[in-house]
């Protein structure tokens, strides 16, 4: 009785994703914000007509799956918010590398040495922090003082959030490992845990929480939703190319195994394509796009007015070392 | 587990059955199907195993995990305790008092068991950010979980034999004494059943902690996949999980009474008669109004309002209304009914060949009960990558979890109806005139489908407002009500773009709660609760 | 020929045989009871007949017609037997009327039909109602009529009275033997209770060990049992040991007159006394008949219209059972004289 159930399942699955007849539809692993990269998903469909299925989820997770998955990966393509991810899976060979006609829409330095890799967007760490509980001036100039006892019960922080792991592979790769870690253990010590940076900006606008660490693209849809007049809360930029300030770079690649290469690539071209990057530029998703000569929503500062920390994708490396320091802290 | 409902069989008779060896299809079937209710336990063991002690050991070594049994260990006993008050009090409240409408009260005291745990803890703190942490766990847990003990236990007062009280009376006890002696110590074994799945249920939710922000193993576990790149440390994670679950499972056996016959004599019952509330009215209906209210009113009220109000309510959908609300009904539908296909033979089995190893085959699925879904899906993902890819991300894989969780759900539900559904009544009808498939079909079958039915809408019903299992096993390209309700929930302020989804879910849900709350009243549920949730 | 002839039939359950080559010919029309303790393999033997079961030797023929044997297998639903279980087992889900319609053919299932039947059995206004609304005595009812209702050739009834209370039990007793003497429907019905099984028969088969140990009318059983297990198995009795010397018993009781068929018996033997063949006289003081064996008595039951009196005889360890017609003739604890009323029945010893 089991199999047919089984079968009336499948062909409902089945009807669900893609749309257009005929052209067998590529797997997009999509770590990236689902109704950004729903757009790009349209727009890309009905230019070339090749239907994508995606799967949403953390970027770590999926990352995770690809690695699990090997050469029986369903993926075509990944698409995530940060470079660690990518390099991990470049390092296991799990990339195909790119054109340069790809590669060279967007710098160098935005994208994977060895060409497996694509950078799409970018996201710059900042501290969102609530003017009636703390005040500017007051603000610390470097991320490590988070760690320092002054700023017990003061700080929120989310570190199962896939965009908390590269900031603290960042600190390890500046600071190394020791300070990295008594920074972590200061840090667990001061911090309230929230489950994602979307809460985290949401309780320091409440003025829940003094300060959190968040990506800043995130208090811009905070204050996109709740609208000016309800934002409480102002962003922090740590001054001087602190490490705290670090570039998350999104980016994409195609996999090794895909059976589909040529569309996957296809896909992967028209992230950085002029007609994407526009699309990215004018979304609600306040990242900044790859793309040079693409202007970013006129709500955001102008990113070399930010002054970002720098730090090649190479030295900021995979996630190993951070999730295992988190691991050791006992922060996850 | 359930006691048959045996209308007295002749001991020879019972005795024939015993000495008849069961037919080994159907032993063959049940036997294969508590192999595969058992089987993501065997997984999540061999995962760690493959894994190596080396890498798993220092996972579970540390005072992070000591932290998160405590969390777990003093919700699951505060909580338990809040909702053994509140359910007890409530079922006798509805049951054996003259409370001003107690068959309305009745139904909305029970309807909170639709509210999905992560939609009624993002409602509470969506509205009071206040609500989190550990008061915050206890108070949204509490509000969701007591209709696990308050429904047995309104079953177990409905079904106590008034004559008992009376006979205390007689004895010298007060109303209170004679109540809390006879009628609450008796129902003892229905309430450490409930109890048990208040504490078990509690232990392998996600979503409601990960909004309360309280940590437990689940949200731990998730923890641990969102930012490592080892789902075996994930696993082992989830061993301990199983342990606690398992002890849980053991001890509410050891604490159980051994005797719990109550019931004698063909004869029907007497009727109940109603306690006068007296001054007690009063306070009585306003416990009874703020539970409600807390649980049920509250709750619907704030996704009725962000669905109107919501600022972001405009945010484009990555999934369509529509969609998700097919996929959620589609997924469950098949969940439950391929888990009440599994619970048949192995309910017929006990119920017919009452061995003791048959017995303890059927027993041994309640431990499936003790494993979390997280637990389940994990061992899923991890046998179809590695030994079944062509199941990989596939809807099979989802509908084989929710088979494999809520199976003993559907077993309780389905046990009376297979007990009912006797042997003799099908060799009576042989002796009648009909051949062996009229008589399944003019006989068995009709004593059968309540249970069946009923078996149906609780899985039914478990399924669609599940979550934890589904975000790891959803396929691709496809969001259910539940993963887009908590993909929305998540981002912090999209609130109205959250609503729909739970309002769709929820009043999905009502129509198994509202059969299964009808089949229940006409007292077919009532062996089976009361014979023990356990 | 008979309605139902087994011959030869065996049965066991995991290796203990419950039926062990059985023979049984129950004539046609006639009411047979079929007495045994529980376990006896009365409820196997009626299953065997009805289908339920097949034996492991042996033939069962209905009407002539074979219905198991090594080389044949007819299915329950093509013997036309009626089956009443102890628990009447009515459908649940089904109301009275379709209760009783449940084996008819599609065509027959008139109301008309089923009211005569529900009449016959003398609940013509309740075919409306479901079993869980009948009393016990109503539901054996039911499920008479329900099993009378395709027109069985043989109807089989397993302790249908035992599951109700005394008073009800004689009631629906009286009413089940004329309803189904006034349908001629061979019927057979397995008890342990031994005045159901006396009461409603034509003829009684005694089953023990296995067997039928004796089959014949309730008369003749229990005037003539074939041996001491049956006799016990009838009626009370007292078994006292004696010599035989081939027409009189010389026993406790004294010298007693062998039955006919006990006849010619000689040497040490058991002779069954039933408690009505004794009386008793008042025998304190040295009164009463010289040479009858004396005794106290220890237990006394009134049951109005008789009563039954327990004496313990002196200088032997035998305990006799003794029926008085009327009122006790002495009180607990008087020394009486036993006077026994041959002839005895006996066999050797």
């Amino acid at each position: 009785m089991l199999a047919p159930v089984v079968v009336a399942a499948a062909a409902l699955s089945g009807c669900g994703a893609g749309g257009t007849r005929g052209q067998a539809p590529i797997t997009l692993y999509n770590g990236q914000h689902p109704q950004l990269t729903q757009a790009l998903v349209k727009a890309f469909e009905a230019q070339t007509g090749i239907p994508v299925k995606v799967r949403s989820d953390d970027g770590i997770v999926l990352a995770d799956e690809i690695l699990q998955e090997g050469p029986r990966s369903p993926a075509d393509a990944y698409l995530t918010e940060n470079s660690p991810e990518l390099m991990l899976l470049s390092q296991h060979h799990l990339l195909a590398r790119l054109p340069a006609s790809v590669m060279g829409q967007v710098p160098r330095r935005y994208s994977s040495p060895t060409a497996n890799w694509v950078g799409v967007a970018l996201r710059v760490d900042a501290l969102a922090y609530n003017p009636s509980r703390v005040a500017r001036r007051s603000l610390p100039a470097h991320l490590l003082q988070l760690g320092q006892p002054a700023w017990r019960g003061k700080v929120a922080i989310a570190p199962t959030d896939s965009d908390f792991v590269p900031l603290v592979g960042a600190v390890i790769a500046r600071y190394g490992q020791a300070t990295a870690r008594r920074w972590l253990e200061g840090l667990k010590a001061n911090a309230a845990l929230y489950p994602d940076d979307e809460s985290v900006v949401a309780a320091v606008n409440r003025g829940t929480e003094a300060v959190g660490l968040v990506n800043q693209y995130y208090w811009y849809r905070l204050r996109l939703d709740l609208g000016p007049a309800a934002t409480h809360s102002r962003l922090w930029y740590f001054p001087g190319r602190d490490i705290g300030g670090i570039e998350n770079i999104s980016g994409a690649a195609v996999l090794a195994s895909s059976h589909h290469r040529a569309e996957a690539q296809r896909f992967v071209a028209f992230l950085v394509s002029a007609a994407a990057q526009h699309i990215l530029a004018a979304s609600d998703d306040f990242e900044y796009p790859a793309r040079p000569g693409v202007a970013p929503n006129p709500a955001l500062p102008p990113l070399a007015a930010l002054r970002p920390a720098v730090l090649s994708v190479v030295r900021l490396g995979d996630d190993l070392p951070a999730a295992s320091l988190l691991q050791q802290v006992g922060l996850t | 587990m359930a006691t048959t409902a045996t209308t007295g069989a002749a001991r020879p008779l019972a005795a024939l059955a015993r000495r008849h060896r069961p037919p080994w299809l159907l032993a063959t079937t049940s036997g294969l199907v508590v192999a595969f209710t058992l089987s993501p336990l065997g997984l999540v063991i061999a995962q760690a195993a493959q894994a190596g002690w080396g890498q798993v050991w220092p996972v579970i070594d540390r005072g992070f995990v000591a932290t998160l049994l405590w969390n777990s260990l003093r919700l699951a006993l505060v909580v338990t305790a809040f909702c053994a008050v509140i359910g007890t009090g409530a079922a006798w409240l509805t049951e054996r008092t003259a409370l001003p409408g107690r068959r309305a009260w009745a139904v909305a005291l029970l309807v909170p068991i639709v509210l999905p745990d992560f939609v009624l803890a993002w409602t509470w703190s969506s509205v009071f950010p206040a609500v989190h942490g550990y008061l915050g766990a206890v108070l949204v847990m509490t509000l969701h979980l007591y209709p696990l003990v308050y429904l047995p236990m309104a079953g177990a007062f409905r079904a106590a034999d008034p004559g008992q009280e009376e006979a205390a009376r007689s004895l010298g006890l007060s109303k209170w004494q004679a109540w809390l002696r006879v009628s609450v110590r008796q129902a003892r074994p229905t309430l450490l059943g409930g109890c048990l799945l208040v504490s078990l249920a509690l232990l392998g939710y996600y979503g409601g902690f990960e909004d309360l922000r309280y940590q437990t193993f689940t949200t731990a576990i998730f923890g641990e996949l969102q930012t490592q790149f080892a789902p075996a440390v994930a696993s082992s994670l989830s061993l301990v999980l199983v342990a606690v679950s398992a002890l849980v499972l053991f001890g509410e056996a050891a604490f159980r009474e051994r005797g719990r016959s109550q019931r004698t004599g063909p004869g029907a019952q007497r009727a109940q008669r109603l306690l006068p509330l007296g001054k007690a009215r009063g306070p009585a209906l306003a416990g009874a109004g703020a539970v409600v209210l807390a649980a049920l009113g509250f709750p619907v009220a704030t996704l009725a309002y962000w669905m109107v109000a919501g600022g972001s309510a405009g945010l484009p959908a990555a999934v369509p209304l529509a969609s998700a609300a097919l996929y959620s009904a589609l997924y469950s539908a098949l969940g439950a009914a391929v888990a009440t296909a599994l619970a048949l033979p192995v309910a017929l089995l006990a119920t017919r060949h009452p061995k003791r190893w048959s017995v303890a085959l059927e027993r041994s699925t309640f431990v499936a009960q003790a494993v979390p879904g997280v637990v389940v899906a994990l061992a899923l993902v991890y046998l179809a990558s590695h030994y079944l890819s062509f199941a990989y991300q596939s809807p099979e894989l989802l509908v084989a979890a929710y088979a494999a969780m809520f199976f003993p759900l559907g077993l309780v539900a389905l046990r009376p109806s297979v007990a009912r559904a006797s042997v003799r009544l099908e060799e009576v009808g042989r002796s009648l005139g009909c051949g062996p498939l009229a008589v399944r079909l003019r006989v068995t079958l009709p004593l059968l489908a309540p249970g069946l039915a009923a078996a149906f809408c609780f899985v039914f019903l478990s399924a669609a407002t599940e979550l934890t299992a589904t975000l790891l096993l959803v396929p691709t390209g496809v969001q259910t009500l539940a993963t887009q309700f908590w993909a929305y929930a998540e981002q912090g302020a999209s609130f109205g773009a959250a609503a729909p989804y739970g309002a769709i879910m929820v009043l999905m849900s009502a129509v198994p709660a509202y059969l299964l709350a009808r089949w229940y009243d006409r007292g077919q549920a009532r062996a089976a609760l009361v014979g023990g949730a356990g | 020929m008979s309605a139902i002839s087994c011959r030869g039939v065996s049965k066991s359950f995991g290796g203990a045989a419950v039926l062990d080559g059985l023979d049984l010919e129950v004539p046609e029309g006639a009411v047979v009871t079929v007495l045994g303790q529980s376990g006896s393999g009365k409820t196997t033997l009626l299953r065997l007949i009805a289908g339920f079961e097949r034996p492991g030797q042996g033939t069962i023929e209905i009407a002539g017609e074979v219905v198991d044997s090594p080389r044949r297998y007819v299915p329950p639903e093509r013997r036309r037997v009626g089956y009443v279980t102890q628990e009447g087992n009515l459908f649940p889900h089904l109301d009275v009327a379709k209760n009783v319609a449940f084996g008819m053919p599609r065509a027959q299932r008139s109301s008309a039909r089923v009211q005569e039947l529900l009449e016959l059995v003398g609940l013509g206004d309740l075919g409306k109602r479901y079993p869980h609304q009948l009393s016990g005595g109503q539901q054996q009812r039911v499920a008479l009529a329900r099993a009378l209702a395709h027109q069985p050739r043989v109807v089989l009834l397993d302790e249908p009275f035992s599951s109700l209370d005394a008073g009800l039990r004689a009631a629906l007793r009286y009413d089940v033997a004329r309803i189904l003497r006034a349908r001629r429907a061979t019927t057979v019905l397995v008890t342990h209770d031994q005045e159901e099984a006396l009461s409603v028969a034509d003829l009684v088969g005694i089953i023990s060990e296995g067997r039928i140990r004796q089959f014949a009318t309730p008369e003749s059983l229990y005037s003539q049992p074939v041996d001491l297990t049956v006799a016990q198995f009838l009626g009370e009795a007292n078994i006292v040991a004696g010599t035989a010397d081939g027409s009189t018993v010389e026993t406790v009781l004294g010298r007693l007159e062998l039955a006919g068929t006990s006849r010619p018996l000689k040497g040490p033997s058991r002779a069954l006394v039933r408690p009505e063949q004794l009386s008793l006289l008042a025998a304190g003081n040295g009164q009463g008949p010289a040479g009858a064996p004396r005794g106290r008595v220890t237990h006394r039951e009134f049951y109005g219209h008789d009563c039954a009196l327990v004496v313990d005889l002196d200088g032997a360890s035998q305990q006799v059972r003794v029926r008085c017609p009327g009122q006790p003739p002495v009180e607990v604890g008087e020394t009486v004289a036993v006077v026994a009323r041959g002839p005895v029945l006996a066999w050797p010893a």
